[in-house]
């Protein structure tokens, strides 16, 4: 359980929020390339950590984030007409520039300047592996690009979704450190998904339904270890990276592409559940690539034209009573990311974690929520949160096995970070 | 007309969700498995807890011989003898604390102990960045066949928090 203060000090991340402030920090997924695929397309509205922002690309390429309204009656920009470097208010004309800055005011002339007193807010857009990255923190503390591993591969060897999900960030993570749910919620999937199946840690994972978990704490967020028995009396050890405040990476099953999520928040009753996959040494394959597109392994497909899961709470998730009855879904749900999701959002769009009875399997959540308030305390001091630098970036999940006197972090110390050129480490 | 699911998951659907308790509180059991860990949990000890007692077993000094008891080495933090399994007995978790570094040997009696009368079980061990990784691994060898959860943790506010996520 947390505190009501407490859990309102994680749930929001609205301007001038301590949360808020710790994602604004660090680069966040704002948008899939695709969305902008060229000069002088259309805008696209989008809300981040509770701001109404306006992503663009002018007619020179240059990525725009900006304020979605016009400074002189409020209007939408989302009209706006993007033509000769530029967005135009189609109500009065006012036109801006990429960085917000207002460049032509009609109705004032030209020479009294007025436009360069008006400048919408704005913050950098920048493209790195299929996704539009952007800070949303004070211009003197913008750190490097992240490097993300995903995200440095070539283009052929990653794919990267994301998807609307209706409630607060916090609760979509927990979900995804939450390893002891697996063999359970995705049991069908582990042996029917084409991105899942085949992979002999699948076995380990349903011939021990009862892991036993190591927490750790890692430089930039936690190691979640879940240990089942293996062979010879060594254990199957997969190892969930979170990097604070909401990267995860789940451990790699045998060649599969390795997967894992950004939670980012919306705003405080939303998020998006962006969904990575890759693999380093080569392309992801056409099958694998059809899978991911066809919203397998941990992706979705769509209501046509947006970025909604087809299977979402306004049609019961298309819960199918008769598949659950029968084994092939745990929940009667298909699919592991509404699986996820179905639950995650019928806890409410904010959960009330004063009700909740965790357990010692729980020690994951437990230890993550004691690192962000730990963090947001340090930050009151002025130190910078764990997570932005490159080195915390540079991690990998891994499936193990090792003796039982080993200890994961030692003995797969390699197999956690990045290593140029080699593929991760798994079973 | 909405879905049951969109209308039942809504913000405003909350506020009829039952407020009573939905949990009696549970017996936590924690005890210190060493002499640092002791100065850790006799620090525990003077917060309120609902049902959590606090132990420490510092002076176990190595695996009771075959007829020995196992009394003796256990005590409360008043320096109070007690009983192993009596202690094991009403424990709905138990707790055990170790410092990086130390030997936690008592683990196994007291995991074993857990194990017989199915009690589950939790050991965090506390250690900053400055415990090497050998001094950590001696630590988790004991601890890590009698734990059904085990935190390497850097901060020793952590085990408080973990009590209060637990109702403890």
């Amino acid at each position: 359980m947390l505190r009501k203060e407490q859990n309102d000090l994680l749930c929001q991340t609205g301007p001038g929020t301590p949360m808020g402030q710790m994602f604004r920090l660090s680069w966040q997924p704002a948008l899939l390339a695709e969305e902008l695929p060229e000069n002088e397309c259309p805008p696209v509205r989008l809300k981040l950590l509770g701001e109404r922002l306006l992503a663009w690309r002018d007619t020179q390429g240059n990525y725009a984030l900006t304020d979605e309204f016009c400074a002189h009656r409020g209007v939408s920009l989302w009209f706006g007409r993007n033509e000769h470097n530029g967005l135009r208010c189609p109500y009065h004309g006012w036109k801006y520039d990429h960085t917000g800055q207002c460049i032509e005011v009609p109705s004032e002339p030209s020479e009294s300047g007025f436009c360069s007193k008006i400048k919408l807010k704005s913050y950098p857009l920048v493209e790195r592996g299929g996704v539009l990255w952007t800070y949303m923190g004070p211009p003197e503390k913008q750190p490097p690009l992240p490097e993300w591993e995903f995200a440095m591969v070539p283009a052929s060897h990653s794919f990267m979704s994301k998807r609307f999900q209706e409630c607060n960030w916090l609760q979509a993570m927990e979900g995804g450190i939450d390893s002891s749910h697996v063999s359970f919620l995705h049991s069908g999937e582990l042996n029917s998904d084409p991105l899942f199946k085949g992979s002999k840690g699948n076995a380990y994972n349903m011939g021990d339904m009862k892991p036993v978990f190591e927490v750790v704490e890692s430089p930039g967020g936690l190691y979640i270890g879940a240990r089942r028995n293996a062979e010879n009396g060594n254990y199957y050890w997969r190892v969930t990276q979170w990097v604070m405040p909401a990267f995860t990476m789940i451990p790699p099953r045998a060649d599969h592409p390795v997967h894992g999520h950004f939670w980012v928040p919306i705003d405080d009753e939303n998020c998006w559940a962006w969904s990575f996959d890759y693999k380093v040494t080569r392309p992801l394959s056409d099958k694998e690539r059809k899978a991911m597109e066809a919203g397998q392994g941990i992706h979705v497909s769509y209501v046509p034209g947006t970025y909604v899961p087809a299977a979402n709470k306004t049609n019961d998730y298309l819960v199918d009573r008769k598949a659950q009855k029968e084994g092939r879904t745990y929940s009667g749900v298909f699919g592991i990311a509404m699986q996820d999701a179905s639950l995650q959002e019928s806890m409410g769009p904010i959960v009330d974690r004063t009700k909740e009875n965790l357990v010692s399997t729980d020690n994951g959540i437990i230890m993550a929520r004691h690192r962000l308030l730990r963090a947001l305390k340090t930050m009151e001091k002025g130190d910078t949160p764990p997570g932005i630098v490159a080195e915390h970036q540079h991690v990998r999940s891994a499936a193990v096995v090792l003796p039982p006197d080993k200890h994961f972090k030692d003995a797969a110390k390699e197999a956690l970070v990045v290593q140029t050129g080699k593929e991760h480490v798994t079973v | 007309m909405q879905s049951e699911s969109a209308r039942m998951s809504s913000a405003a659907e909350a506020r009829y969700r039952i407020d009573a308790p939905n949990s009696r509180p549970r017996s936590v059991k924690v005890i210190a498995l060493d002499t640092p860990s002791e100065r850790v949990v006799k620090e525990l000890s003077q917060r309120q807890w609902n049902r959590a007692t606090f132990f420490t077993a510092s002076a176990f000094g190595g695996t009771p011989k075959q007829g020995e008891s196992f009394s003796g080495w256990l005590s409360d933090l008043a320096g109070r003898t007690k009983n192993l399994i009596e202690e094991v007995n009403s424990a709905d978790l138990v707790v055990m604390v170790a410092a990086a570094g130390e030997s936690a040997q008592a683990a196994s009696i007291i995991g074993e102990a857990c194990s017989v009368k199915r009690v589950m079980t939790t050991a965090l061990v506390l250690g900053g960045p400055a415990i090497s990784d050998e001094a950590l691994s001696k630590t988790l060898s004991h601890l890590r066949p009698w734990a059904l959860m085990l935190v390497i943790a850097s901060a020793e506010d952590y085990i408080a928090d973990m009590l209060t996520a637990l109702r403890a």
